[in-house]
Protein backbone atom coordinates (compact mmCIF):
# COMPACT_ATOMS: atom_id res chain seq x y z
CA UNK A 1 0.00 0.00 0.00
CA UNK A 2 1.56 3.24 -1.19
CA UNK A 3 1.48 6.48 1.26
CA UNK A 4 -0.63 8.03 -1.16
CA UNK A 5 -3.29 5.01 -0.51
CA UNK A 6 -3.14 5.14 2.99
CA UNK A 7 -3.53 9.00 3.37
CA UNK A 8 -6.69 8.62 1.17
CA UNK A 9 -7.87 5.84 3.17
CA UNK A 10 -7.37 7.86 6.25
CA UNK A 11 -8.79 10.93 4.63
CA UNK A 12 -12.20 8.41 3.56
CA UNK A 13 -12.25 7.33 7.77
CA UNK A 14 -12.06 10.87 8.72
CA UNK A 15 -14.46 12.08 6.35
CA UNK A 16 -17.24 9.51 7.11
CA UNK A 17 -16.81 9.33 11.13
CA UNK A 18 -16.86 13.25 11.06
CA UNK A 19 -20.52 13.12 8.42
CA UNK A 20 -21.78 10.41 10.71
CA UNK A 21 -20.98 12.23 14.05
CA UNK A 22 -22.80 15.17 13.41
CA UNK A 23 -25.41 13.01 11.87
CA UNK A 24 -25.42 11.36 15.56
CA UNK A 25 -25.24 14.43 17.44
CA UNK A 26 -28.57 15.93 15.77
CA UNK A 27 -26.00 18.54 13.97
CA UNK A 28 -27.40 16.68 10.19
CA UNK A 29 -30.94 15.18 9.38
CA UNK A 30 -30.99 11.32 8.95
CA UNK A 31 -31.74 12.32 5.44
CA UNK A 32 -28.75 14.81 5.18
CA UNK A 33 -26.68 12.36 6.78
CA UNK A 34 -27.12 9.55 4.40
CA UNK A 35 -26.90 11.70 1.64
CA UNK A 36 -22.97 13.22 3.05
CA UNK A 37 -22.11 9.39 3.48
CA UNK A 38 -23.39 8.43 -0.31
CA UNK A 39 -21.78 11.28 -1.58
CA UNK A 40 -18.38 10.26 -0.31
CA UNK A 41 -18.50 6.49 -1.24
CA UNK A 42 -19.52 7.48 -4.76
CA UNK A 43 -16.62 9.36 -5.02
CA UNK A 44 -13.87 7.80 -3.02
CA UNK A 45 -15.11 4.00 -3.32
CA UNK A 46 -17.17 3.79 -6.13
CA UNK A 47 -15.55 6.89 -8.19
CA UNK A 48 -18.83 7.58 -10.58
CA UNK A 49 -21.38 10.09 -11.47
CA UNK A 50 -19.32 12.89 -12.79
CA UNK A 51 -22.08 14.49 -13.68
CA UNK A 52 -23.76 14.68 -10.27
CA UNK A 53 -20.23 15.58 -9.15
CA UNK A 54 -20.01 18.69 -11.52
CA UNK A 55 -23.96 19.43 -10.83
CA UNK A 56 -23.60 19.46 -6.82
CA UNK A 57 -20.22 21.70 -7.66
CA UNK A 58 -22.37 24.77 -9.79
CA UNK A 59 -25.20 24.26 -7.22
CA UNK A 60 -23.07 25.20 -3.98
CA UNK A 61 -21.47 27.87 -6.01
CA UNK A 62 -24.12 29.78 -6.76
CA UNK A 63 -26.78 28.90 -3.62
CA UNK A 64 -27.78 31.77 -2.52
CA UNK A 65 -30.47 29.67 0.16
CA UNK A 66 -33.42 30.51 -2.20
CA UNK A 67 -36.57 28.79 -2.55
CA UNK A 68 -35.55 26.88 -5.03
CA UNK A 69 -32.38 26.26 -4.12
CA UNK A 70 -34.16 24.34 -0.80
CA UNK A 71 -35.91 22.37 -3.24
CA UNK A 72 -32.77 21.56 -5.03
CA UNK A 73 -31.48 20.66 -1.35
CA UNK A 74 -34.92 18.23 -0.62
CA UNK A 75 -34.53 17.13 -4.50
CA UNK A 76 -30.75 15.60 -3.72
CA UNK A 77 -30.99 14.00 -0.20
CA UNK A 78 -33.83 12.31 -0.85
CA UNK A 79 -31.99 10.80 -4.37
CA UNK A 80 -31.70 6.96 -4.27
CA UNK A 81 -27.93 6.03 -4.87
CA UNK A 82 -28.79 2.15 -5.20
CA UNK A 83 -30.71 2.97 -8.21
CA UNK A 84 -29.00 4.86 -11.19
CA UNK A 85 -32.05 5.51 -13.16
CA UNK A 86 -33.73 7.50 -9.84
CA UNK A 87 -30.60 9.07 -9.68
CA UNK A 88 -30.33 10.35 -12.84
CA UNK A 89 -33.92 11.40 -13.17
CA UNK A 90 -32.98 13.35 -9.92
CA UNK A 91 -29.93 15.03 -11.57
CA UNK A 92 -32.27 16.23 -14.33
CA UNK A 93 -34.60 17.89 -11.93
CA UNK A 94 -31.42 19.05 -10.24
CA UNK A 95 -30.37 21.12 -13.59
CA UNK A 96 -33.86 21.93 -14.80
CA UNK A 97 -34.34 23.72 -10.93
CA UNK A 98 -30.96 25.09 -11.46
CA UNK A 99 -31.53 26.50 -14.93
CA UNK A 100 -34.87 27.91 -13.93
CA UNK A 101 -33.24 30.06 -11.32
CA UNK A 102 -31.41 31.68 -14.36
CA UNK A 103 -28.28 31.14 -13.58
CA UNK B 1 -3.86 -24.63 36.02
CA UNK B 2 -5.85 -24.20 33.10
CA UNK B 3 -7.04 -20.87 34.79
CA UNK B 4 -3.56 -19.47 35.24
CA UNK B 5 -3.27 -19.27 30.98
CA UNK B 6 -2.82 -15.72 30.65
CA UNK B 7 -6.44 -14.43 29.29
CA UNK B 8 -4.74 -12.32 26.51
CA UNK B 9 -3.15 -15.42 24.85
CA UNK B 10 -6.38 -16.69 23.94
CA UNK B 11 -6.94 -13.30 21.67
CA UNK B 12 -5.42 -11.27 19.13
CA UNK B 13 -7.76 -7.78 19.16
CA UNK B 14 -4.92 -6.56 16.27
CA UNK B 15 -5.54 -9.70 14.41
CA UNK B 16 -8.94 -9.31 14.28
CA UNK B 17 -9.18 -5.62 13.69
CA UNK B 18 -7.26 -5.64 10.77
CA UNK B 19 -8.87 -8.12 9.30
CA UNK B 20 -12.37 -6.33 9.78
CA UNK B 21 -10.53 -3.05 8.75
CA UNK B 22 -9.39 -5.14 4.81
CA UNK B 23 -13.09 -6.01 4.50
CA UNK B 24 -14.30 -2.56 4.72
CA UNK B 25 -11.53 -1.17 1.65
CA UNK B 26 -11.41 -4.44 -0.40
CA UNK B 27 -13.82 -6.77 -2.18
CA UNK B 28 -11.49 -9.33 -2.42
CA UNK B 29 -10.61 -9.38 1.16
CA UNK B 30 -14.44 -9.81 2.24
CA UNK B 31 -14.46 -12.64 -0.24
CA UNK B 32 -11.82 -14.48 1.45
CA UNK B 33 -12.85 -13.89 5.16
CA UNK B 34 -16.69 -14.60 4.66
CA UNK B 35 -15.54 -17.87 3.29
CA UNK B 36 -12.91 -18.72 5.69
CA UNK B 37 -14.26 -16.92 9.37
CA UNK B 38 -17.36 -17.20 11.46
CA UNK B 39 -18.44 -14.36 13.71
CA UNK B 40 -17.78 -17.30 16.66
CA UNK B 41 -13.87 -16.70 15.69
CA UNK B 42 -14.22 -13.82 17.07
CA UNK B 43 -12.97 -12.88 20.17
CA UNK B 44 -14.89 -9.48 20.95
CA UNK B 45 -18.48 -9.91 20.58
CA UNK B 46 -18.04 -5.95 18.73
CA UNK B 47 -15.87 -7.55 15.78
CA UNK B 48 -18.21 -10.64 15.80
CA UNK B 49 -21.10 -8.28 15.77
CA UNK B 50 -19.28 -5.98 12.77
CA UNK B 51 -18.37 -9.06 10.85
CA UNK B 52 -22.28 -9.89 10.71
CA UNK B 53 -23.06 -6.58 9.36
CA UNK B 54 -20.30 -6.78 7.23
CA UNK B 55 -21.11 -9.83 5.78
CA UNK B 56 -24.99 -9.42 5.48
CA UNK B 57 -24.16 -6.20 3.32
CA UNK B 58 -22.01 -8.38 0.88
CA UNK B 59 -24.93 -11.23 0.72
CA UNK B 60 -27.12 -8.28 -0.18
CA UNK B 61 -24.15 -7.57 -2.61
CA UNK B 62 -23.81 -4.27 -1.01
CA UNK B 63 -19.64 -3.53 -0.75
CA UNK B 64 -19.23 -3.56 2.92
CA UNK B 65 -17.18 0.01 3.17
CA UNK B 66 -17.07 1.84 6.20
CA UNK B 67 -19.98 4.29 5.03
CA UNK B 68 -22.39 1.39 4.04
CA UNK B 69 -21.69 -0.56 7.61
CA UNK B 70 -21.83 2.57 9.27
CA UNK B 71 -25.27 3.31 7.66
CA UNK B 72 -26.63 -0.67 8.31
CA UNK B 73 -25.72 -0.44 11.62
CA UNK B 74 -27.17 3.10 12.73
CA UNK B 75 -30.21 1.83 10.68
CA UNK B 76 -30.59 -1.31 12.56
CA UNK B 77 -30.21 0.76 15.46
CA UNK B 78 -26.85 -0.96 16.48
CA UNK B 79 -24.76 2.10 16.49
CA UNK B 80 -26.15 5.45 18.16
CA UNK B 81 -24.07 7.08 19.81
CA UNK B 82 -20.70 8.99 18.74
CA UNK B 83 -18.42 6.45 20.29
CA UNK B 84 -19.86 3.51 18.05
CA UNK B 85 -18.23 5.53 15.23
CA UNK B 86 -15.02 6.10 17.09
CA UNK B 87 -14.34 2.44 17.62
CA UNK B 88 -15.37 1.68 13.82
CA UNK B 89 -13.17 4.29 12.78
CA UNK B 90 -9.99 3.10 14.88
CA UNK B 91 -10.99 -0.56 13.27
CA UNK B 92 -10.75 0.62 9.69
CA UNK B 93 -7.64 2.36 9.64
CA UNK B 94 -6.18 -0.75 10.84
CA UNK B 95 -5.07 -0.97 7.01
CA UNK B 96 -3.28 -4.02 5.29
CA UNK B 97 -2.35 -5.22 2.25
CA UNK B 98 -5.02 -7.27 0.03
CA UNK B 99 -2.10 -9.90 0.06
CA UNK B 100 -1.82 -10.33 3.69
CA UNK B 101 -4.87 -10.95 4.10
CA UNK B 102 -4.39 -14.86 4.55
CA UNK B 103 -2.09 -14.10 7.55
CA UNK B 104 -4.31 -11.96 9.47
CA UNK B 105 -7.33 -14.45 9.30
CA UNK B 106 -5.01 -17.32 9.85
CA UNK B 107 -3.83 -15.68 13.13
CA UNK B 108 -7.65 -15.20 14.22
CA UNK B 109 -8.44 -18.88 13.17
CA UNK B 110 -5.71 -20.00 15.41
CA UNK B 111 -6.64 -17.81 18.74
CA UNK B 112 -10.41 -19.30 17.82
CA UNK B 113 -9.24 -23.13 17.72
CA UNK B 114 -7.45 -22.24 20.84
CA UNK B 115 -10.04 -20.95 22.75
CA UNK B 116 -11.92 -24.57 21.54
CA UNK B 117 -9.09 -26.12 22.96
CA UNK B 118 -9.08 -24.98 26.31
CA UNK B 119 -13.03 -25.20 26.38
CA UNK B 120 -12.21 -29.09 25.77
CA UNK B 121 -9.94 -28.99 28.56
CA UNK B 122 -12.00 -27.77 30.91
CA UNK B 123 -14.88 -29.60 29.97
CA UNK B 124 -12.84 -33.10 29.93
CA UNK B 125 -11.65 -31.66 33.38
CA UNK B 126 -14.86 -31.44 34.54
CA UNK B 127 -16.16 -34.73 33.39
CA UNK B 128 -13.58 -36.57 35.27
CA UNK B 129 -14.29 -34.90 38.00
CA UNK B 130 -18.14 -35.74 38.38
CA UNK B 131 -17.64 -39.00 36.85
CA UNK B 132 -14.73 -40.53 38.62
CA UNK B 133 -16.30 -44.43 38.99
CA UNK B 134 -17.54 -44.52 35.13
CA UNK B 135 -15.74 -46.71 32.37
CA UNK B 136 -12.54 -45.03 31.58
CA UNK B 137 -12.41 -46.41 27.72
CA UNK B 138 -15.81 -44.39 27.63
CA UNK B 139 -14.35 -41.30 28.65
CA UNK B 140 -11.38 -41.32 26.50
CA UNK B 141 -13.54 -42.26 23.86
CA UNK B 142 -15.33 -39.36 24.05
CA UNK B 143 -12.51 -37.22 24.10
CA UNK B 144 -10.51 -38.49 21.43
CA UNK B 145 -13.33 -37.94 18.93
CA UNK B 146 -14.03 -34.13 19.85
CA UNK B 147 -10.40 -33.78 19.81
CA UNK B 148 -9.93 -35.24 16.30
CA UNK B 149 -12.85 -32.84 15.48
CA UNK B 150 -10.96 -29.62 16.46
CA UNK B 151 -7.31 -30.69 14.84
CA UNK B 152 -8.72 -31.74 11.17
CA UNK B 153 -9.01 -29.65 8.83
CA UNK B 154 -12.38 -27.76 8.63
CA UNK B 155 -13.18 -29.20 5.30
CA UNK B 156 -12.61 -32.72 6.14
CA UNK B 157 -14.09 -32.71 9.93
CA UNK B 158 -16.88 -35.23 9.39
CA UNK B 159 -15.58 -38.66 10.36
CA UNK B 160 -18.03 -41.19 8.99
CA UNK B 161 -18.20 -43.71 11.99
CA UNK B 162 -19.65 -47.61 11.17
CA UNK B 163 -23.41 -46.28 11.83
CA UNK B 164 -23.03 -43.35 9.81
CA UNK B 165 -22.16 -45.43 6.46
CA UNK B 166 -24.31 -47.99 6.66
CA UNK B 167 -27.22 -45.36 7.29
CA UNK B 168 -25.79 -43.36 4.12
CA UNK B 169 -25.77 -46.48 2.19
CA UNK B 170 -29.15 -47.65 2.94
CA UNK B 171 -30.90 -44.59 2.63
CA UNK B 172 -29.01 -44.03 -0.70
CA UNK B 173 -30.20 -47.79 -1.86
CA UNK B 174 -33.51 -46.76 -1.00
CA UNK B 175 -33.39 -43.19 -2.82
CA UNK B 176 -32.28 -44.89 -5.69
CA UNK B 177 -35.15 -47.83 -5.43
CA UNK B 178 -38.19 -45.47 -5.28
CA UNK B 179 -36.88 -43.40 -7.78
CA UNK B 180 -36.76 -46.77 -9.96
CA UNK B 181 -40.06 -47.78 -8.73
CA UNK B 182 -41.52 -44.22 -9.47
CA UNK B 183 -39.57 -44.26 -12.75
CA UNK B 184 -41.49 -47.53 -14.28
CA UNK B 185 -45.12 -46.96 -13.33
CA UNK B 186 -45.18 -42.72 -13.33
CA UNK B 187 -42.47 -41.70 -15.59
CA UNK B 188 -42.39 -44.26 -18.43
CA UNK B 189 -39.41 -44.85 -18.05
CA UNK B 190 -37.70 -41.46 -18.32
CA UNK B 191 -34.60 -40.92 -15.79
CA UNK B 192 -35.03 -38.34 -13.55
CA UNK B 193 -31.60 -36.74 -13.17
CA UNK B 194 -29.39 -36.59 -9.92
CA UNK B 195 -28.26 -33.38 -11.11
CA UNK B 196 -28.09 -30.19 -13.50
CA UNK B 197 -29.23 -31.08 -16.95
CA UNK B 198 -26.71 -31.64 -19.91
CA UNK B 199 -28.75 -30.75 -22.44
CA UNK B 200 -28.29 -34.02 -24.34
CA UNK B 201 -31.07 -36.25 -23.28
CA UNK B 202 -28.39 -39.84 -24.06
CA UNK B 203 -25.88 -38.03 -22.02
CA UNK B 204 -28.31 -36.93 -19.26
CA UNK B 205 -29.35 -41.04 -19.41
CA UNK B 206 -25.32 -42.16 -19.26
CA UNK B 207 -24.57 -39.73 -16.82
CA UNK B 208 -27.74 -38.72 -14.55
CA UNK B 209 -27.02 -35.08 -15.00
CA UNK B 210 -24.02 -32.88 -13.45
CA UNK B 211 -23.62 -32.80 -10.02
CA UNK B 212 -22.48 -30.69 -7.26
CA UNK B 213 -19.20 -31.48 -6.48
CA UNK B 214 -18.31 -32.82 -10.33
CA UNK B 215 -15.42 -31.67 -12.11
CA UNK B 216 -16.68 -31.91 -15.13
CA UNK B 217 -13.53 -31.33 -18.91
CA UNK B 218 -14.56 -31.18 -22.31
CA UNK B 219 -12.05 -30.88 -25.11
CA UNK B 220 -12.47 -29.83 -28.45
CA UNK B 221 -9.99 -28.81 -31.25
CA UNK B 222 -10.24 -25.14 -32.36
CA UNK B 223 -12.99 -24.08 -33.57
CA UNK B 224 -15.12 -27.33 -33.24
CA UNK B 225 -17.61 -26.02 -30.79
CA UNK B 226 -16.04 -25.63 -27.60
CA UNK B 227 -17.63 -22.11 -27.01
CA UNK B 228 -21.15 -23.55 -28.52
CA UNK B 229 -21.11 -26.51 -25.80
CA UNK B 230 -20.77 -24.58 -23.05
CA UNK B 231 -23.42 -21.86 -24.12
CA UNK B 232 -25.93 -24.69 -24.96
CA UNK B 233 -24.98 -26.31 -21.11
CA UNK B 234 -25.55 -23.11 -19.97
CA UNK B 235 -29.31 -22.61 -22.29
CA UNK B 236 -30.06 -25.55 -20.93
CA UNK B 237 -29.31 -25.20 -16.90
CA UNK B 238 -29.98 -21.30 -16.77
CA UNK B 239 -32.61 -20.71 -19.25
CA UNK B 240 -34.49 -23.69 -19.52
CA UNK B 241 -34.13 -24.81 -16.06
CA UNK B 242 -33.63 -21.37 -14.70
CA UNK B 243 -31.20 -22.34 -12.49
CA UNK B 244 -27.72 -20.08 -12.15
CA UNK B 245 -25.33 -20.42 -13.53
CA UNK B 246 -21.49 -18.31 -13.99
CA UNK B 247 -19.58 -18.44 -17.24
CA UNK B 248 -16.37 -17.06 -17.22
CA UNK B 249 -14.29 -16.36 -20.67
CA UNK B 250 -10.74 -15.56 -21.64
CA UNK B 251 -10.77 -15.03 -24.89
CA UNK B 252 -14.28 -13.09 -26.16
CA UNK B 253 -15.78 -9.83 -25.55
CA UNK B 254 -18.79 -9.23 -24.06
CA UNK B 255 -21.03 -7.92 -27.14
CA UNK B 256 -19.63 -11.61 -28.87
CA UNK B 257 -21.49 -13.62 -25.88
CA UNK B 258 -23.93 -11.73 -26.29
CA UNK B 259 -24.65 -12.18 -30.00
CA UNK B 260 -24.01 -15.39 -29.76
CA UNK B 261 -26.58 -16.15 -27.21
CA UNK B 262 -29.01 -14.49 -29.70
CA UNK B 263 -28.14 -16.96 -32.37
CA UNK B 264 -28.25 -19.66 -30.23
CA UNK B 265 -32.11 -18.77 -28.47
CA UNK B 266 -33.72 -17.57 -32.10
CA UNK B 267 -31.84 -20.23 -34.44
CA UNK B 268 -30.97 -17.68 -36.77
CA UNK B 269 -27.83 -18.06 -38.53
CA UNK B 270 -24.80 -16.23 -36.30
CA UNK B 271 -23.38 -15.11 -39.43
CA UNK B 272 -26.05 -12.87 -40.58
CA UNK B 273 -26.68 -11.68 -36.61
CA UNK B 274 -23.46 -10.62 -36.62
CA UNK B 275 -23.41 -8.76 -40.40
CA UNK B 276 -27.18 -7.42 -39.13
CA UNK B 277 -28.22 -8.79 -42.28
CA UNK B 278 -31.94 -10.33 -40.69
CA UNK B 279 -35.65 -8.64 -41.58
CA UNK B 280 -37.88 -7.12 -39.38
CA UNK B 281 -39.56 -10.20 -38.36
CA UNK B 282 -36.29 -11.75 -37.44
CA UNK B 283 -35.51 -8.67 -35.62
CA UNK B 284 -38.75 -9.56 -33.67
CA UNK B 285 -37.85 -12.86 -32.78
CA UNK B 286 -34.55 -11.77 -31.56
CA UNK B 287 -36.50 -9.50 -28.76
CA UNK B 288 -38.20 -12.80 -27.37
CA UNK B 289 -35.41 -14.67 -27.84
CA UNK B 290 -33.19 -11.90 -25.83
CA UNK B 291 -35.96 -11.62 -23.22
CA UNK B 292 -35.36 -15.39 -22.60
CA UNK B 293 -32.02 -14.81 -21.79
CA UNK B 294 -33.51 -12.03 -19.53
CA UNK B 295 -35.77 -14.24 -17.01
CA UNK B 296 -32.33 -16.84 -17.15
CA UNK B 297 -29.94 -17.44 -14.54
CA UNK B 298 -26.95 -16.71 -17.27
CA UNK B 299 -23.75 -14.63 -15.40
CA UNK B 300 -21.26 -14.33 -17.74
CA UNK B 301 -17.53 -12.30 -16.64
CA UNK B 302 -15.29 -11.71 -19.41
CA UNK B 303 -11.96 -11.93 -17.91
CA UNK B 304 -8.97 -12.24 -20.16
CA UNK B 305 -6.44 -12.48 -17.37
CA UNK B 306 -7.93 -15.59 -15.65
CA UNK B 307 -5.32 -16.86 -13.13
CA UNK B 308 -6.30 -20.68 -10.93
CA UNK B 309 -6.75 -18.51 -7.88
CA UNK B 310 -9.35 -15.58 -9.39
CA UNK B 311 -11.28 -18.36 -10.31
CA UNK B 312 -11.51 -19.27 -6.53
CA UNK B 313 -12.51 -15.90 -5.69
CA UNK B 314 -15.32 -15.15 -8.13
CA UNK B 315 -16.90 -18.90 -7.58
CA UNK B 316 -16.87 -17.88 -3.92
CA UNK B 317 -18.58 -14.63 -4.62
CA UNK B 318 -21.43 -15.61 -6.48
CA UNK B 319 -21.93 -18.87 -4.48
CA UNK B 320 -22.47 -16.48 -1.95
CA UNK B 321 -24.15 -13.76 -3.63
CA UNK B 322 -26.43 -15.75 -6.37
CA UNK B 323 -25.58 -19.33 -5.39
CA UNK B 324 -24.65 -20.55 -8.64
CA UNK B 325 -24.86 -24.43 -9.24
CA UNK B 326 -22.31 -24.52 -12.18
CA UNK B 327 -19.63 -22.82 -13.42
CA UNK B 328 -18.21 -23.07 -16.77
CA UNK B 329 -14.25 -21.97 -17.44
CA UNK B 330 -14.05 -20.93 -21.02
CA UNK B 331 -11.14 -22.44 -21.32
CA UNK B 332 -8.37 -23.27 -19.22
CA UNK B 333 -5.14 -23.21 -22.30
CA UNK B 334 -6.23 -19.43 -22.10
CA UNK B 335 -5.65 -18.98 -18.29
CA UNK B 336 -2.86 -16.97 -17.39
CA UNK B 337 0.24 -18.64 -15.40
CA UNK B 338 1.18 -18.25 -12.28
CA UNK B 339 4.47 -18.91 -12.88
CA UNK B 340 5.98 -18.80 -16.80
CA UNK B 341 8.82 -21.57 -15.97
CA UNK B 342 6.47 -24.30 -15.20
CA UNK B 343 5.38 -26.43 -18.18
CA UNK B 344 2.08 -26.41 -19.59
CA UNK B 345 1.04 -29.68 -18.50
CA UNK B 346 1.86 -28.99 -15.09
CA UNK B 347 -0.38 -25.91 -15.16
CA UNK B 348 -3.48 -27.94 -16.43
CA UNK B 349 -2.51 -30.15 -13.68
CA UNK B 350 -2.62 -27.61 -11.17
CA UNK B 351 -5.93 -25.90 -12.68
CA UNK B 352 -7.81 -29.01 -12.79
CA UNK B 353 -6.60 -29.86 -9.04
CA UNK B 354 -7.81 -26.18 -7.94
CA UNK B 355 -10.78 -26.64 -9.80
CA UNK B 356 -12.17 -29.76 -8.12
CA UNK B 357 -11.17 -28.51 -5.19
CA UNK B 358 -13.60 -25.70 -5.82
CA UNK B 359 -15.94 -27.80 -6.87
CA UNK B 360 -16.35 -29.91 -3.92
CA UNK B 361 -16.15 -26.93 -1.13
CA UNK B 362 -18.82 -25.01 -3.03
CA UNK B 363 -20.93 -27.89 -4.00
CA UNK B 364 -21.72 -27.21 -7.47
CA UNK B 365 -20.16 -28.43 -10.77
CA UNK B 366 -17.18 -27.05 -12.49
CA UNK B 367 -16.35 -27.62 -16.63
CA UNK B 368 -13.59 -26.72 -17.73
CA UNK B 369 -13.06 -26.14 -21.25
CA UNK B 370 -9.81 -27.60 -23.22
CA UNK B 371 -7.91 -27.76 -26.29
CA UNK B 372 -7.37 -30.96 -27.89
CA UNK B 373 -4.34 -31.03 -30.24
CA UNK B 374 -4.27 -31.55 -33.56
CA UNK B 375 -4.11 -34.95 -33.48
CA UNK B 376 -6.75 -35.19 -30.79
CA UNK B 377 -5.32 -35.66 -28.11
CA UNK B 378 -4.98 -33.80 -24.73
CA UNK B 379 -2.92 -32.12 -23.20
CA UNK B 380 -1.76 -33.53 -19.62
CA UNK B 381 -4.62 -35.70 -20.24
CA UNK B 382 -3.70 -38.73 -17.98
CA UNK B 383 -3.31 -36.34 -15.36
CA UNK B 384 -6.51 -34.64 -15.90
CA UNK B 385 -7.99 -37.56 -16.19
CA UNK B 386 -7.21 -39.07 -12.74
CA UNK B 387 -9.02 -35.75 -11.52
CA UNK B 388 -11.54 -34.96 -13.09
CA UNK B 389 -15.26 -37.00 -12.68
CA UNK B 390 -16.66 -36.83 -16.43
CA UNK B 391 -14.01 -36.42 -19.53
CA UNK B 392 -15.84 -35.58 -22.53
CA UNK B 393 -14.78 -35.28 -25.95
CA UNK B 394 -16.39 -33.40 -28.71
CA UNK B 395 -15.08 -33.84 -32.02
CA UNK B 396 -16.19 -34.71 -36.02
CA UNK B 397 -17.48 -37.81 -37.01
CA UNK B 398 -14.72 -39.23 -39.64
CA UNK B 399 -15.81 -39.82 -43.07
CA UNK B 400 -14.70 -43.17 -42.31
CA UNK B 401 -17.37 -44.02 -39.53
CA UNK B 402 -20.01 -42.91 -42.31
CA UNK B 403 -19.30 -45.20 -44.54
CA UNK B 404 -18.25 -48.19 -42.59
CA UNK B 405 -20.13 -47.64 -39.47
CA UNK B 406 -23.70 -49.72 -39.34
CA UNK B 407 -24.63 -47.69 -36.07
CA UNK B 408 -23.87 -44.35 -37.57
CA UNK B 409 -26.63 -44.89 -40.47
CA UNK B 410 -29.29 -45.56 -37.64
CA UNK B 411 -28.84 -41.82 -37.18
CA UNK B 412 -30.47 -38.56 -38.95
CA UNK B 413 -27.49 -35.92 -39.89
CA UNK B 414 -25.35 -36.48 -37.49
CA UNK B 415 -21.75 -34.77 -37.75
CA UNK B 416 -20.18 -34.77 -34.07
CA UNK B 417 -19.33 -37.27 -31.58
CA UNK B 418 -19.20 -36.25 -28.01
CA UNK B 419 -16.94 -38.88 -26.82
CA UNK B 420 -17.56 -39.99 -22.80
CA UNK B 421 -13.97 -40.51 -21.92
CA UNK B 422 -14.62 -40.78 -17.97
CA UNK B 423 -17.53 -41.11 -16.17
CA UNK B 424 -16.66 -41.61 -12.30
CA UNK B 425 -20.48 -42.62 -11.74
CA UNK B 426 -21.44 -44.60 -14.50
CA UNK B 427 -20.55 -46.28 -18.59
CA UNK B 428 -17.61 -44.75 -20.28
CA UNK B 429 -15.63 -45.25 -24.17
CA UNK B 430 -19.21 -44.51 -25.60
CA UNK B 431 -19.75 -41.90 -28.72
CA UNK B 432 -23.38 -40.25 -28.58
CA UNK B 433 -23.24 -38.97 -32.25
CA UNK B 434 -24.81 -35.12 -32.30
CA UNK B 435 -25.93 -32.61 -34.47
CA UNK B 436 -23.92 -29.39 -34.41
CA UNK B 437 -24.70 -26.52 -36.32
CA UNK B 438 -21.73 -24.59 -36.77
CA UNK B 439 -23.86 -21.25 -38.47
CA UNK B 440 -26.79 -21.48 -35.34
CA UNK B 441 -24.63 -22.27 -32.76
CA UNK B 442 -27.15 -25.22 -31.90
CA UNK B 443 -26.33 -28.76 -30.49
CA UNK B 444 -28.77 -31.42 -30.21
CA UNK B 445 -29.04 -35.25 -29.81
CA UNK B 446 -28.93 -36.43 -33.27
CA UNK B 447 -32.30 -38.38 -33.73
CA UNK B 448 -32.33 -42.10 -34.29
CA UNK B 449 -34.36 -43.33 -37.35
CA UNK B 450 -34.45 -46.84 -37.55
CA UNK B 451 -33.91 -49.81 -34.68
Amino acid sequence: MTFGDEKKKKLYAETASLIADMGFRDKLSIEEMNFLLNLLDMVVVKQEQPRLIQTLKNWVNTNKGSEIDEIIKATLVTADFNNPESLEQCLQLVTELLESRGD
Amino acid sequence: MISELPEEYLFDLESEQRVLSSMLHSEDACIETYNLLTASDFYSPRNALLFELSCGLYLREIRPTLVEVLKEGHNLGLFTNPRDIEELKYIAEHYIDDENIKYWIGKVKDKSRLRKFVEFLKASYEILMENQGTDVEQILMSAEEKLTNLTALEIDDHVDGPADMANLGYDEVERRFLRYKSINELNKGLIPLDGLSTGFDNLNHITLGYKPGDLIILGAQTGHGKTAFALHTAKAIAVDSKKNVLYLNTEMSREQIALRWGSILSGIEHERIRAGNINETELSIMLNAYSRLRDSGFYSYPCPNLTPEKTVSIARKFKAQKNIELMIIDYVGRMDKYDPRVPEWQMLEQIVKTQKMLAQNLKIAVMCLVQLNADGTMQGARRMKNECDLMLKLTPIPREDFELSEEIKKYLNPNYYLIIEKNRDGRSGVSIPIVFDLQKQSMKDAERISR
